[in-house]
Parts: structure tokens; C-alpha cells; sequence
């Protein structure tokens, strides 16, 4: 069996829910051959029981405790042992299948996750992306799990028949077409089911977003108090999904019910008949004895059939889930005919603004938000329906430039920038390629040496989940470090020093002038101590370039400009 | 490594078990009874089958006795059907209600986790226990238990018919005992361990993929996304191998289990026809004996099956109720607070033991003063004030708001004198109104007035005013987007329906810009108005206006004093305060 994860999950058919989970029951090939194989090998063998003991039977009636006696209590034994070892052969198949399918799915949302990027947030909740971690991976490698199963199932359920069919015609057709009739009855029952499930699911759904915030916004909370009022709200969840979940099992209840009474019907017609059959000779004692085996056997394949129903509901109100996400596609999609820039000016339309190639360009504006609305064009990350093409770098409209390479060669360092666990070192280096000494360099730019020095496995460190074992103006530092390292050909940084001390602050300014000298750096920040170091300053007001120039000719030149860039030193509070 | 938070003991396992059966007593006593009574009208089939073999190979009574015995069994299994139905759903509705109270019971001990020990433990740890661990109880809850109790029951007298047809027939059934015997004790052993390794793996699973989802962006324009994968790739080769022990440990104990079945009834089958051979016992009984061994493979084999999955649920509660066993960083004493002062005494404080980041911080801060704290990042000046909002005791000394200690106070009560506001903020999934109230007492007790009162003082209304639902948007994740502002904003109204006499600013402004942060400036005065403020700031703008300035450097208060005093005594901060005016 193959080891997992594997190196590739593969292109998903994400066109339905269904096309998905047929796609992942394809994707097992010989494993899933081997749980089917095993699974009919294992319920053959079950079914094959009471027949073996109504022939010892009739052998100890007919001859006595002889041979045929002890060649029969054999071949029961061997029966026994080829069911035990089908049956772990068929449970290590279907385990190896789960946990195929879950894993491919982890895998096909996380690298989703991260294809989509920005498009995510705004596209769905986190709890939800999330809750495919805790629930649906589950729910389809159990949908997966109970195929092999299933379809040993049917086969037993047939092979019963048949052997029925031939000691009795009628009790024959009693199996083979009351099966189906009375799976047929719980259909309307399975799609309340269906219902009530998807209602318990949603609002299970969304008590793991608020169960997600309380991790998330527990630092806030501890900081203003409030946690009595999200215990309160997580109750009134709470209740609300214990509420469906009693509804789920009204129904539920009354479909284990059904478990209960149709096997039994079974067991009381074809007794019943087969007796009658017995008392007037027509079958043997033993074969009465295996009839009522046959129909006690039965229970198991019509368990395992409404076991798969089941399993098929919640697997595809998950794959339906996983599909939702999966099929959220970027709003920007690559080029048919992708052009590779030459390295040259970062131009935009829209306001006018052109970064320079070559040049540390710093854009300071009147409304910050036009200024960070800016710096997200030039990376190209537009809303939907927004206008990708009004930026062009070295001449071509970013719309006709694969999204990858536009990614890989103008990197935006926003305010937003995350910091995931893992080592300092994989931290800093994105994208593994640097030396440690590019490293070391990156790092004494961003003045974040006393990070490194201050850690006693230095670049080796594990750093918490979400930097969070890191200060805020640490983690700044270190993101802006990580920015570096990836040597972009252009460089968007927004207000990568607002978190550090205005003599730390300075260092940066000054040492990120010469980090990055001969390419292109935008910088957007209204810090008097970054505009310094710039060698052109863009004004931004109402969203459109009305200045260009460097800092101190801007300041004696601009009023406009002077009173954004001084009003900061007068009113930041704390 | 993460530290994971901790997994309940068996003394705290039990004693909450034992809890959860006093207070349910009522409900586990009728749901007992059902499934007994369900179980027992089961049972009665069997036994009239015998009956009916009997009558049809005697083939004197006709099918009269047949057809009267086989409405009877047909009546047992209507009845069987019924008391199922009805036992089924007590125990959902039971199980349903208690998993309710443990998620609850659970979300409470989060809420009061000490924020150091969420931290290192990571959030995914937390998540994975909210949602898969409460869904697997839940499993175990609403099927393991009353199958078990219904296995048991069912096993109990089948054993019984059994040995009702002939003291003989324990002879074959013993046989099968040691294999079953050895091979469960030789599984549970290890099982345990196995899988709560399983568990462990998925929240690595999860707390990766949660941080994936929250940092998109950032993976996405650092082209980050072979990192990640390489990451959940590496949870999941862990998931696979604590996947693959628990599977070889079934591999052994599945197939011995079920060769412990076929042993009993080929013995059965062999005694059974020496005996018959022999004249000792009838047919009948030989037909009764085997049919007896093979009903009880299913209880039995229900009953091993299920200990797993009571195990498995076992394990997830152990998780759950693991969570109150992290000791509580505060020790309510019911002291109450004389006078808003605030005092610092003697402060040390590591986040990590053997790595003081403060050595001996001592502050007095009167009721009503102002106090800027500044220094270099690093230096310790968030520390401090966690320290001082009570976030974390501290690892020596004394932290005292009114001469008792914030961590002996109860966190709300200490949240309505002293409030923290940091640059890190967080809007809650809910509507705005929500947000509003969380740091309320009760949700009712502000009616709207008050809440845009709140947001008068903190110029909120506008912008709350041209939301598409006013106070009923919903926000935060998944719902409308606010600006950082905006979400600063909300921050800034909630302090104001907590009023709080203290109140300590950490960079509270630093991530807005410029422009809203002067608009919020404003808004910010008015919240201040005649509380004691601790401002901790990384520019020099906020010293020069306080009463008080406090130079941090290296873990401690190296300057403290007016900004006067200090630009004169030509410290560290007349340093700073010269550089930055430059």
C-alpha cells in the first residue's frame, strides 16, 4: 500500500459534488479493487456459514457423529479463517482509501488556499475553509470507506438469493424482491434525513466560525473583557445545533427502527414459510436451520445497505462543500498568450503614478486608503470587476502577464502580512533559495538582528503560530526581512515601519536604500524618516498624482503635502 | 514544538463522569430500561424459532402451532421495532443535551485560559478539540454507550438461553474465551495511545490549514504556497504513520477476534453431534445450542467493537476536559479594590522560564494621571502593560490596582476598572450591536441609545449609519468588512460602555493611517477624559504631552519622570527626544 501523503493529489472534477466523490473513488484504482475483492471474499464467506452448518447438521441425522461430520466442522474453520483474513484485508484496503481521500482533499483546499490568496477572504468564511479540516475530510473517507463493503454486500445478498431460489422458489423471490422493496421504503425517510443533516450541518458550521473566533479574537477579549458575552452566544449556538441535531434524530430514530423491523421481517417470513416447507417435508431439517442463518445473515448486507446510504448523504453534503471551495476561482485569471516584462516602469493609469525602474519611489496620500488601493493595483490584486490592466510594467497591461510570474516578480508587502509557525529560518526564506548570508543581509536591513541574536536556536527557532511569540514591531521586522529575500524585481512595501521605534525606524530607512539600490522599491508610508531616504515622492490626493518630487522639495513646495506629512508628528497619541 | 495544552487525567476523567450520571440519573435509568426492553422482546425471537423448528419437524400439529408461533414472533418484533424507535431517541435527545453541556462546559474553561498557555499551545489545538473532538463524543455519546448497554444486555441472556439448553454447551463457548481475552487486553493496551497520537496528527492538520486560510494573501503574494504545502504535508505524513500503528494494532487483534467466534460454534457443532450420536441430547437441542453460540458472536462482537469507539470517545473527552486542567492564572480572593491607584512592586515577568524580559519594574501611578512609556522595541514596554491590565500575573513581585492584585481579581470585575487597547484588533462574527455589547454584563441591559451614545462619543455614528443594516450588520469574518479604523473604532466605543478607570493604550493607533488615526485621535481624547491612561508608544509625540514619561530599556524603567525633567537631565530620553527631533 502506498505511503501517504501523497507527492501529487491530483486534478480534481469539481464540475458537482458527485463528479468529485466518483473522481476520488477512481483516484483509489487497485486499492479500491482490492477493498471491493476482499469485501465480497468476506461476505461470501459470512453468507456461506449457514448453509456449511445446516449440512453438518443434516450430516449428524443422517450418518452420525462421523467423517462427514468432522469434514464439515473443518470446512467451517476453514471458512472462519479465510472471513478473518478477507476481513482485515478488506478493513486495511478501506482505511488506506479514507485516509487517501481525506488527505487529498487537506491537500487540494490547502494548496486552493493559498492559489486564491486574497480572493479567499473575501469569498468565504475562515470557520468554513476550516471545518473541512475538522468534518469533511471525515465524512468522505467514511463515504469511501463503506464502498468495498457495499458492493461485497450486494454480491452476498445475491449469492443468498440464488442459493435460496434453488432450495425454494418461493422463498426465493421473498429475498430477492422484498430487499429492494423495503430499501425503497426508507428512500423518503433517507431524504428527510438528508434535510434535517444539512440544517444540524450549517449550524454546526457556524458554531465552529464562532468557536474559531473565540481562538482568534481571545487576546482582544481578555484585553476589553467580554467573555461572558461570547459564552452566552456560544450557547445560544450551542442550543441552536443541539436543537437540530434532536431533529436529526426523530428522524434518525425512526430509520434505526426500521433496522430493527426489516431484517426481523425477513427473519419471521422465511422462517415461517420455510417451517411450513419443513413440516410437509419438502426441505431438511438442516435446511431449515440454514434459512433461518440466510435470514439472520441478511441483516448484515441491509445494515451495511442504509450504512452507505448514509455515508453517500454526508459525504456529499461535504464533497459539496469541498467543491463550493474548490471551485472559487480567482477574479483575475492568466493570460491565454502570457507576455514575460521586461524589467522596466511600474505604471498606473488610474492615478497616474509611475514607478520608476531602478528607483525607490515612496507614495504618501492625502486618503491612506487610496494609497493602499495603489499598492494593491501594482501587484495586481483588483476587486472583482476591477480593472487590472490600468497598471502596466515595462509596457504590458499586468492582465496579459501570468499570474505566477506577476506574483514571483512584483512582490506587495501589505499591512495584512502573515507569519506562519515553523522555523525563523523558513520564515524569512518564502520561497528557499537564499544563503544564509542573504539571509544575515535581509535580516541587518530590516534591523531585526536582536530577533535572531535574542533567540538561542537563532535562525533555527520554531516561532509560535502566527508570530505570535513575537512583538508586534518584531514581527514587522521580520516580515519586512522575509519581503526582501524574495528579491523581487519589484518591491511594494506599505507601511513597513509603522510598528518600530523611530530610531530603529531610521536604521531601516536608510539600510533599505542601499538593500535595494538599482531596483525598483515603492514604499508607501507618510513617515517623515522613510520619505527622506526616497529618491522621488509621489502625492496622492483624491486618488490621483498631483506632486512628484523628493522629499524636501515637496515640503517647501507643497502645502497640501507638508500638512499630511507633519500632521502625523502631532497627533499620533500613542 | 508547540506545547499542546493538556489531556484530563483519569481521576478528573471519572469524578466528570461521575458527575455528568448524578445529574442525569432520571434520563440514563429510563434510557437503561428501554434499550433493555428493546433488547429483551429481540431475544424472544430466537427462542419461538426453536419452537417452530421443533413443531416443524414433529410435523403433528399442522401448520396451526406454525403460524400461531410465527404471529408471535411477529408481535415481538413489532414491539422490538417500537421500544428501539423510542429508546433511540431518548438516548439521542440525552446525548445531544450532555454534548451540548460539554462543548459549553468547554468553550467556559477556554474563555479562561491563560493567554500564555493558548499561545504556545497554538489555536489549531484548540479548534481541532471545539470541533472534531466534540463531534467524535459526540459518536460515542449518541451510538457507543447505549450499543454497549444494549450488547451487554443481549449478550447476558443469549448466554443464559445457551446454557439453558445444556450445561454443555459452556464447554465450546469457554474455548473461545482466552483468544478473545488475550487478544482485547493485548489491543486496548496500546489502542489508547494510538490514538490519541491519531488525534494529536489532525490538529496539527487543522491548526496548519487555519493558518493557511488566515494568512491567503500573504501565501499568495510570496508565492508561499510549496512552503504551506510542504507543511500540511508534514502533518500529514505524521497523521500516517500514527494512522498506520492503530491500523497493524487491528490487523493483529480483528482476525484473532474472529477466529475466537468460529472456534465455539465448529466445537459446538462437534460436541453437539458426539453427544447426538450418543443419544444424550435431541436434535432440537443441537440445533438450539448452535444457533445460541452464533447469536452471541454479534452482542459480543458489538460490544469489542464499540469499547474502541468508546475508547476514541474516551480520548476526545479527555481532551476536552484537559482544557480545565491548565492551572488558572488568577485566584479570585474577593478582595475588593480601595481607590483606582495602580502599583507596581519589584515586577519580573518571563514568558518563557530562565528568559526574565522584566527584572524588577516598580511604578506608582495615581488615579486620573496620564504616563507615557517609551523605549525601543523589545524592551519590555507591552509587557508591562499586559502586566498592568492583568493579562499575566507577574512571575515576581506585585501588580495592584487599589492595593489587591489584578490577578486576584475576577476578569470581568477587573475589566470594569482596568481596560487594555491594543494595535492587534478583532471583529467578532456577529452584527455590530453584538460587537458592541460583548463587554457588557448582560446583552440586554444596553438599549440602543447607549449604544450609539457610545458611538457619538467615539464619532462612530456616521459611518455605523451608512452600514446596510445599522447596528444589525453583520461583521467580521464572512460578513461586512470594516476598516481597521472603523474596527479601532468599536474597540474605542466598547471601553466607553465598560468605563473603565484605567486604561492602557499599546500602540493603539499605530497601524491606522495617519488620517483616520488623527480623526481617531479626537475620538480617543474623549474616551480618555478623567481616566488614569498608561500610553505606550514608540514615538516621542505622546511622552512630551503626558504627566509622566517612563523610559523602558532592557527590562527595566531606566528614566521616569516629567518630560521636562527628563530632556534636562539628559538621559537616554533626551537622546531619544534630540534624535527624533532632528
Amino acid at each position: 500500500m502506498k505511503n501517504l501523503p501523497l507527492a501529487d493529489p491530483g486534478t480534481p472534477d469539481i464540475r458537482s459534488a458527485t463528479r468529485y466523490m466518483a473522481w476520488i473513488m477512481r483516484e483509489q484504482g487497485w486499492t479500491l479493487v482490492g477493498a471491493i475483492g476482499f469485501g465480497i471474499a468476506w461476505m461470501v464467506a459470512q453468507a456461506s456459514v449457514p448453509a456449511v452448518i445446516g449440512a453438518a447438521i443434516d450430516a449428524v441425522v443422517d450418518q452420525g457423529a462421523g467423517r462427514a461430520l468432522v469434514l464439515w466442522s473443518a470446512l467451517l474453520l476453514v471458512i472462519g479463517a479465510v472471513q478473518a483474513f478477507s476481513g482485515i484485508m478488506r478493513h486495511r484496503y478501506a482505511v488506506q482509501m479514507w485516509l487517501d481521500s481525506a488527505y487529498r482533499t487537506v491537500q487540494l483546499v490547502s494548496t486552493h488556499t493559498g492559489r486564491l490568496g486574497s480572493e479567499l477572504n473575501r469569498r468565504v468564511a475562515h470557520g468554513e475553509v476550516v471545518s473541512v479540516g475538522a468534518t469533511d475530510i471525515a465524512n468522505l473517507g467514511n463515504f469511501v470507506d463503506v464502498m468495498g463493503r457495499f458492493i461485497g454486500a450486494i454480491v452476498a445478498y445475491l449469492v443468498v438469493a440464488a442459493i435460496l431460489l434453488r432450495s425454494s422458489l418461493t422463498l426465493g423471490l421473498v429475498v430477492l424482491v422484498g430487499v429492494p422493496l423495503l430499501m425503497a421504503v426508507t428512500g423518503p425517510l433517507l431524504r428527510r434525513l438528508n434535510r434535517r443533516n444539512q440544517q444540524a450541518r450549517a449550524l454546526q458550521g457556524q458554531l465552529n466560525t464562532l468557536a474559531s473566533d473565540i481562538v482568534a479574537g481571545l487576546r482582544v477579549l481578555r484585553g476589553i473583557g467580554g467573555e461572558a458575552m461570547f459564552d452566552r452566544r456560544y450557547r445560544a449556538a450551542s442550543q441552536d445545533v443541539r436543537r437540530a441535531g434532536v431533529r436529526v434524530a426523530r428522524v434518525q430514530s425512526v430509520l434505526d427502527a426500521f433496522q430493527v423491523l426489516l431484517p426481523g421481517a425477513f427473519v419471521v417470513l422465511v422462517v415461517w414459510l420455510g417451517a411450513r416447507f419443513a413440516a410437509n417435508g419438502q426441505i431438511s431439517a438442516g435446511d431449515l436451520v440454514a434459512f433461518y442463518g440466510y435470514a439472520t445473515f441478511l441483516m448484515l448486507p441491509l445494515r451495511t445497505f442504509t450504512e452507505a446510504a448514509n455515508k453517500l448523504i454526508r459525504g456529499h453534503v461535504s464533497a459539496r462543500h469541498v467543491v463550493r471551495i474548490l471551485r472559487i476561482q480567482p477574479s483575475v485569471s492568466d493570460p491565454a498568450d502570457p507576455v514575460s516584462p521586461p524589467d522596466g516602469d511600474l505604471v498606473d493609469a488610474r492615478s497616474g503614478f509611475v514607478a520608476r525602474k531602478g528607483v525607490l519611489t515612496a507614495i504618501v496620500s492625502d486618503d491612506p486608503r487610496d494609497a493602499v488601493a495603489l499598492a494593491d493595483r501594482l501587484g495586481g490584486y483588483v476587486e472583482p470587476g476591477g480593472d487590472v490592466d490600468a497598471v502596466s510594467y515595462g509596457g504590458v497591461p499586468l492582465g496579459g502577464v501570468a499570474r505566477e510570474e506577476l506574483r514571483r516578480r512584483i512582490v506587495v508587502n501589505d499591512t495584512g502580512s502573515a507569519l506562519f509557525s515553523g522555523s525563523l529560518r523558513s520564515a524569512l526564506d518564502a520561497r528557499g533559495t537564499a544563503s544564509t548570508e542573504e539571509i544575515d543581509r535581509a535580516v541587518t536591513t530590516a534591523s531585526a538582528d536582536d530577533i535572531v541574536d535574542g533567540l538561542t536556536e537563532g535562525l533555527d527557532a520554531e516561532i509560535a503560530e502566527r508570530g505570535r511569540s513575537l512583538s508586534g514591531g518584531q514581527r514587522q521586522r521580520i516580515v519586512l526581512a522575509r519581503a526582501l529575500l524574495t528579491d523581487a524585481d519589484v518591491l511594494v512595501l506599505v507601511e513597513p515601519t509603522s510598528a518600530v521605534d523611530s530610531h530603529t525606524e531610521a536604521r531601516v530607512a536608510t539600510r533599505l536604500r542601499r538593500h535595494r539600490a538599482g531596483r525598483t522599491t515603492v514604499v508607501v508610508s507618510s513617515s517623515p524618516l522613510v520619505l527622506d531616504v526616497a529618491d522621488e515622492v509621489a502625492f496622492l490626493s483624491d486618488g490621483r498624482v498631483v506632486a512628484t518630487g523628493d522629499h524636501h522639495q515637496l515640503m517647501t513646495t507643497d502645502p497640501a503635502y507638508r500638512q499630511v506629512v507633519t500632521r502625523e508628528e502631532a497627533e499620533d497619541v500613542a | 514544538m508547540r506545547d499542546a495544552l493538556p489531556i484530563a487525567g483519569t481521576t478528573l476523567f471519572r469524578s466528570y463522569l461521575r458527575r455528568l450520571g448524578r445529574d442525569h440519573r432520571r434520563d440514563l435509568v429510563v434510557i437503561v430500561l428501554l434499550h433493555g426492553a428493546a433488547a429483551g422482546a429481540g431475544l424472544v425471537v430466537p427462542w419461538l424459532v426453536g419452537d417452530l423448528v421443533e413443531a416443524a419437524t414433529e410435523g403433528s400439529g399442522g401448520y396451526g402451532t406454525i403460524d400461531r408461533l410465527a404471529l408471535f414472533v411477529a408481535v415481538c418484533l413489532v414491539a422490538q421495532t417500537v421500544l428501539t424507535r423510542y429508546a433511540r431517541l431518548r438516548s439521542s435527545v440525552f446525548g445531544e443535551t450532555v454534548l451540548a453541556r460539554l462543548r459549553e462546559d468547554f468553550v467556559d474553561e477556554a474563555l479562561t485560559l491563560p493567554i500564555g498557555v493558548v499561545e504556545s499551545a497554538g489555536t489549531g489545538d484548540l479548534l481541532t478539540r471545539t470541533s472534531r473532538d466534540v463531534d467524535t463524543l459526540g459518536w460515542s455519546v449518541r451510538f457507543a454507550v447505549p450499543e454497549t448497554v444494549v450488547a451487554l444486555v443481549t449478550a447476558v441472556c443469549t448466554l443464559v438461553a445457551a446454557l439453558l439448553v445444556g450445561g454443555w454447551v459452556a464447554l465450546p463457548l469457554v474455548l473461545g474465551v482466552p483468544v478473545l481475552w488475550v487478544a482485547t487486553r493485548w489491543y486496548l493496551k496500546r489502542a489508547r495511545d494510538g490514538y490519541i497520537r491519531e488525534h494529536a496528527s489532525y490538529s496539527r492538520i487543522n491548526a496548519t490549514l487555519a493558518e493557511t486560510v488566515e494568512g491567503a494573501r500573504t501565501v499568495e503574494a510570496l508565492g508561499l504556497g510549496e512552503q504551506r504545502r510542504a507543511r500540511i504535508d508534514e502533518d500529514i505524513a505524521e497523521s500516517f504513520a500514527a494512522e498506520s500503528y492503530t491500523r497493524n494494532l487491528r490487523t493483529v487483534f480483528f482476525p484473532a477476534v474472529e477466529m475466537g467466534y468460529v472456534v465455539p460454534i465448529v466445537a459446538t457443532l462437534l460436541l453437539g453431534g458426539v453427544l447426538l450420536d450418543r443419544g444424550t441430547i435431541s436434535l432440537a437441542e443441537l440445533t438450539a445450542a448452535v444457533l445460541y453460540v452464533r447469536f452471541l458472536i454479534d452482542p459480543v462482537d458489538r460490544i469489542l467493537n464499540w469499547m474502541d469507539s468508546l475508547q476514541v470517545g474516551a480520548t476526545s473527552l479527555a481532551r476536552l476536559l484537559g482544557v480545565a486542567e491548565v492551572p488558572d492564572d488568577r485566584t479570585p480572593t474577593g478582595r475588593t479594590p480601595e481607590g483606582e491607584d495602580i502599583e507596581l512592586d519589584d515586577v519580573r515577568f518571563s514568558y518563557v522560564a530562565g528568559r526574565e524580559v522584566l527584572h524588577g519594574v516598580d511604578l506608582e501611578l495615581a488615579a486620573g494621571e496620564r504616563l507615557a512609556v517609551v523605549g525601543p522595541s523589545g524592551a519590555g514596554k507591552s509587557t508591562i502593560g499586559r502586566l498592568i491590565a492583568g493579562i499575566q500575573g507577574p512571575t515576581e513581585g506585585a501588580v495592584t490596582v487599589g492595593g489587591v492584585g489584578v490577578t486576584e481579581l475576577e476578569l470581568d470585575d477587573l475589566r470594569r476598572r482596568v481596560a487594555l487597547l491594543t494595535q492587534e484588533h478583532h471583529v467578532f462574527v456577529g452584527t455590530l450591536r453584538d460587537n458592541l455589547q460583548l463587554a457588557l454584563d448582560e446583552p440586554g441591559t444596553a438599549d440602543d441609545d447607549r449604544l450609539w451614545a457610545a458611538l457619538d462619543a467615539v464619532d462612530a455614528r456616521e459611518w455605523v449609519e451608512h452600514l446596510p443594516h445599522g447596528l444589525d450588520t453583520p461583521v467580521g469574518s464572512g460578513g461586512h468588512r470594516l476598516t481597521d479604523a472603523q474596527a479601532q473604532h468599536l474597540a474605542l466605543a466598547r471601553v466607553v460602555l465598560t468605563d473603565p478607570h484605567t486604561l492602557v493604550l499599546d500602540e493603539a493607533t499605530s497601524l491606522i493611517d495617519p488620517r483616520a488615526a488623527r480623526a481617531l485621535e479626537r475620538s480617543l481624547s474623549a474616551v480618555l477624559e478623567g481616566r488614569t491612561v498608561v500610553a505606550i508608544a514608540h514615538r516621542l509625540y505622546t511622552a512630551h504631552d503626558a504627566d509622566r514619561v517612563a523610559v523602558v530599556e532592557d527590562g527595566e524603567i531606566s528614566e521616569l519622570g516629567s518630560h521636562d525633567e527628563l530632556v534636562e537631565r539628559g538621559g537616554s530620553y533626551a537622546a531619544l527626544w534630540k534624535s527624533w527631533q532632528s
